[in-house]
């Protein structure tokens, strides 16, 4: 994928990275890299390191160990040049109560380079991306919670930068400021490199291209949703919706899988687990339809990111035992 | 220069805009008011060595140590304990524009208060019509006083700045302004009066003594002398101490 670190086409890019205070440390050897345009979730648990690793790529804390490069620029040889193709919405977001969002944005604007000429204009465009033109005038202190986080991202997308750090974007918000903001967030797909640093799986699933999982200042797992679904979890239970009884697809199922287990989890659905492929899922099929038995639907039971956010971090609880 | 030049107008347009900085300067004011109102109560009786302007300017220190901590513990302290110091820190103005802006905006906002009170001077003479006395406005002791203001607050703004680059909390950063302006005052009067006859060992501390006397500075000024000793003391003192805020801005956590 890449060459030497920093030498390549990686929008951003963290080689080894850890951060240690003293005799506690934050994060130990973080490596991961986010491709332009794509959307990378950034999970783990609370104290996992999330916050550490995107202050270190943001240049606001020095890493004990390890290199970040954005857009090949290393952060911490070269600030100014990475500050620039960088944007950081911090977790608490701070903001001046006492400004207005039109004058905050434009001194932002300024303040990141963008020419005078243009600050008007690309205030305009991301009060209008962010939805916040209603609210332009209105003082930042007076803005509800949802409000700051849109200003907060409009302040980050305002010089458009490469790649933007966003950590917990959604925190605190109520459901309908969730889905604005996740609405958000898909639309800016394919036009900057983000990285979301979220403990909220649901969140990080319906909105990324990949995700990164942290644990205990360790990555315990990376890749898309359904690569790591394939990675830690076994294949995923099938639910019919029959008439038969549990028995009846138990004694079918078990003559393709001898290992096969079913039960019925809700009136008219039984689950079925198979430890095969999904060569036996269609001789299943067959079978029930061979024995006369009406199935009216055949489904994989959906599993979510949590099954394998929990599925990565006990496997990395039970390596460090054995370790 | 571009975020300097943006970030000294919004210094400026926030300190002005806020309510504190009016605060501030109303009790400036009223501090100054009132020494000058005795001062001119106590010539108006009895002839004496002094102007009422020399007063106000005897009076220097009580300003210094109560106004000015009062201007510098806000830009820095309260923008860290806020967080935005640090998102100001992710664009392109690096710590030294933003340390520089925030000095000069509450530096130009010092020299402003004291100009505001070379106003009283003159009103108070108006006023008082064919009763004035021409020695209430006493120009020459007003301009060198303001020019020393304007010198020495190169080091005092910068020594507070100094005082909130660490902190999250404005009231520590307020105190240790207080602190340290107070012991910057009382300094050279302090280390003159050590009996360095008797030991050649600490002799040394004469000079040093002799650039601290921050009142003498202050006469020298009032009485159009223009030595090179406080200029070199105020412009050096005031550059290390932003060059210590910077570097404490820059440090990351």
């Amino acid at each position: 994928m890449s060459g030497e670190p920093g030498q390549n086409v990686h929008a951003l890019e963290a080689c080894g990275l850890t951060k240690r205070y003293g005799r506690l440390t934050a994060i130990e050897g973080v490596s991961f890299q986010v491709a332009p345009g794509e959307i990378v979730g950034f999970l783990g648990p609370n104290g996992a390191g999330k916050s550490t690793t995107l202050g270190i790529l943001a240049g606001r804390l020095l890493a004990t160990e390890g290199r970040a490069y954005i857009g090949g620029i290393s952060v911490a040889s070269e600030p100014a040049a990475a500050r620039q193709r960088l944007a950081h919405m911090p977790e608490n977001n701070p903001l001046p109560e006492e400004a207005r969002v039109r004058e905050y944005l434009e001194l932002r604007a300024r303040l990141k380079g963008v020419e005078e000429d243009r600050v008007g204009l690309r205030v305009d465009q991301v009060l209008h991306d962010c939805n916040l033109r209603e609210r332009a005038s209105s003082l930042i202190g007076q803005l509800s919670k949802g409000f700051r986080q849109r200003v907060g991202i409009a302040d980050a997308l305002i010089a458009e930068p490469e790649v933007v750090l966003l950590d917990e974007p959604t925190i605190g918000l109520d459901p309908q400021q969730i889905l604005g903001i996740r609405d958000l967030l898909r639309s800016l797909r394919g036009k900057l490199a983000m990285l979301i640093s979220s403990h909220i799986l649901s969140e990080v699933e319906q909105v990324c291209d990949r995700v990164i999982i942290i644990h205990r200042g360790k990555i315990v797992a990376q890749g898309s949703p359904a690569a790591l679904r394939q990675d830690l979890l076994p294949p995923p239970a099938l639910l019919i919706t029959t008439s038969a009884s549990a028995t009846d697809v138990l004694a079918i199922a078990q003559k393709i899988d001898p290992s096969a287990q079913a039960r019925e989890t809700a009136a008219g659905t039984i689950r079925v687990e198979l430890s095969a492929t999904s060569q036996a899922r269609a001789q299943l099929l067959a079978a029930l339809i061979q024995a006369n038995l009406s199935v009216t639907a055949l489904t994989e039971e959906p599993t979510g990111l949590e099954a394998i956010f929990l599925a990565a971090t006990r496997r990395e609880t039970s390596e460090a035992a054995v370790r | 220069m571009r975020a300097f030049r943006t970030l000294l107008i919004h210094e400026l347009r926030l300190a002005w805009l806020g309510w504190t900085t009016w605060a501030t300067w109303a009790l400036f004011l009223g501090l100054q008011a009132t020494v000058f109102w005795y001062a001119t109560l106590a010539t108006s009786r009895t002839p004496m060595p002094w102007t009422p302007i020399e007063a106000v300017f005897a009076w220097f220190p009580l300003p210094l140590l109560c106004i000015l901590p009062l201007l510098t513990m806000r830009p820095l302290a309260e923008e860290r304990r806020a967080g935005t110091l640090s998102a100001l820190l992710t664009t392109q103005a690096g710590p030294t524009a933003v340390v520089l802006a925030k000095f000069f905006a509450v530096w130009l906002t010092w020299i402003t208060f004291w100009i505001s009170f070379a106003v009283l001077p003159f009103v108070t003479y108006w006023s008082l019509g064919s009763a004035a006395d021409g020695r209430l406005i006493d120009l020459v002791t007003l301009g060198g006083g303001i020019i020393f203001v304007a010198v020495s607050g190169l080091l005092h703004v910068a020594l507070g700045l100094l005082c909130g680059s660490r902190t999250r909390s404005p009231a520590l950063a307020a105190l240790l302004t207080f602190v340290s302006l107070l012991a910057m005052t009382v300094a050279g009067g302090l280390l003159e009066t050590l009996p360095t006859d008797g030991w050649e060992s600490i002799a040394w501390l004469r000079a040093p003594a002799e650039h601290l006397k921050n009142l003498a500075h202050l006469n020298d000024f009032a009485a159009g002398i223009l030595d090179s000793a406080p200029l070199v003391l105020y412009f050096s003192g005031s550059l290390l101490c932003l060059g210590l805020t910077i570097l404490n801005v820059e440090a990351p956590d």
